[in-house]
């Protein structure tokens, strides 16, 4: 789908300003190869529209914004100079036409990181302390015999399970605390870096990984959950 | 993550976590951003450890499964709109395509 030897759109995209790939494919973009635009359209979109509701309040006002964005860049790329990655670029685009219609709308904080509110989320285990020996123990802090994780089988991708598993995993998200949730969207759903992530929500890389950290292990135990009841001792057959 | 495991002692050569605390340190495991001598305990615990090795693999489990949800993209119609204005701008024709 693209030259011989050149990366795809993609991947070029996400390169430092000033790399070659980069400068390639924006030479690509500005003489209208509309196949590499159409890659990171299809490519971009979901997670723009993600991104975009932070800042609006309805899917549709996102996917407007959304549609603004591609507009932009469009008229800008000729005006681009390349000192950001290009995908950084699209990201400052779309943040500037949210945050505009942000405001024509009204919608108030859409994402107050900054607050320190839900304190709670950041104490406690993620696994229950049950599962594990006590003090006492020969092996302080180890697994109990049936505390310990078994193998899930068959995995979470193969095809008797990825619809269910995917099922319960959209469920739990959307049980997850907000702070939480999207911070494990924006990452593993929509595939953002952590840089990213950090700059989009106005966290510092700790916080981040503490978000993540306890929105992903509650996934994983919801997981676990199905497991333990949709295959019980079965599971452990193999 | 916030209650990092303190080494037993200060001449304690070796650091020594428990699953208790592997639990809580796998994710910035993941993430490659552990100090040294905390990814040392941890290859070390992980060696010996099973449950350990697969709690870790549950955890990247679940972080690939997460990339397989579906998710909303644009309508056709904006879709459309959008790379209709592409090529207006930038010329009509496609290197990629056939002439
Ligand atoms: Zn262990």
């Amino acid at each position: 789908m693209h030259h011989d030897g050149a990366l795809p759109a993609v991947t070029a995209a996400v390169l430092e300003g000033g790399h070659a790939a980069q400068v390639e494919l924006l030479d690509r973009l500005r003489a209208g190869d509309r196949t590499a635009f159409a890659e990171l359209v299809d490519a971009w979109s979901p997670m723009l529209l993600r991104v975009a509701r932070l800042h609006v309040s309805t899917h549709a006002s996102a996917e407007e914004v959304v549609q603004e964005t591609w507009l932009a860049v469009i008229r800008q790329l000729d005006r681009f100079e390349g000192r950001s990655s290009l995908r950084t670029w699209v990201f400052r685009i779309l943040e500037n036409q949210a945050r505009t219609r942000g405001v024509r709308e009204a919608r108030t904080v859409p994402w107050s990181f900054g607050s320190g509110a839900d304190g709670h989320e950041h104490a406690g285990a993620t696994v229950d302390r049950a599962r594990f020996r006590g003090p006492e123990d020969r092996w302080p802090g180890g697994w109990t015999p049936e505390g310990r994780p078994t193998a899930w089988e068959p995995a979470p991708e193969d095809a008797a399970m990825a619809a269910e598993v995917r099922r319960e995993l959209r469920a739990a998200l959307d049980e997850l605390p907000e702070r939480q949730r999207t911070v494990v969207e924006l990452r593993d759903v929509y595939g953002l870096s952590s840089d990213e992530t950090c700059e989009r929500l106005g966290l510092s890389p700790g916080n981040q990984r503490i978000l993540l950290h306890r929105g992903r292990a509650r996934l994983r135990a919801r997981l676990e959950h199905v497991y333990r009841g949709t295959t019980g001792e079965g599971a452990r057959r193999g | 993550m916030a209650d990092l495991p303190a080494p037993r002692s200060a001449d304690d050569d070796v650091l020594e976590i428990a699953c208790r605390e592997f639990v809580e340190l796998v994710t910035e495991h993941m993430e490659g951003t552990l100090p040294k001598a905390l990814e040392n305990a941890i290859a070390a615990h992980l060696e010996l450890c099973d449950p350990c090795v697969v709690y870790l693999e549950q955890m990247r489990r679940t972080a690939a499964a997460l990339e397989t949800l579906p998710t909303p993209t644009l309508p056709a119609a904006a879709r459309d709109r959008v790379l209709e204005m592409f090529t207006s701008l930038h010329g009509g024709t496609d290197p990629a395509a056939p002439r």
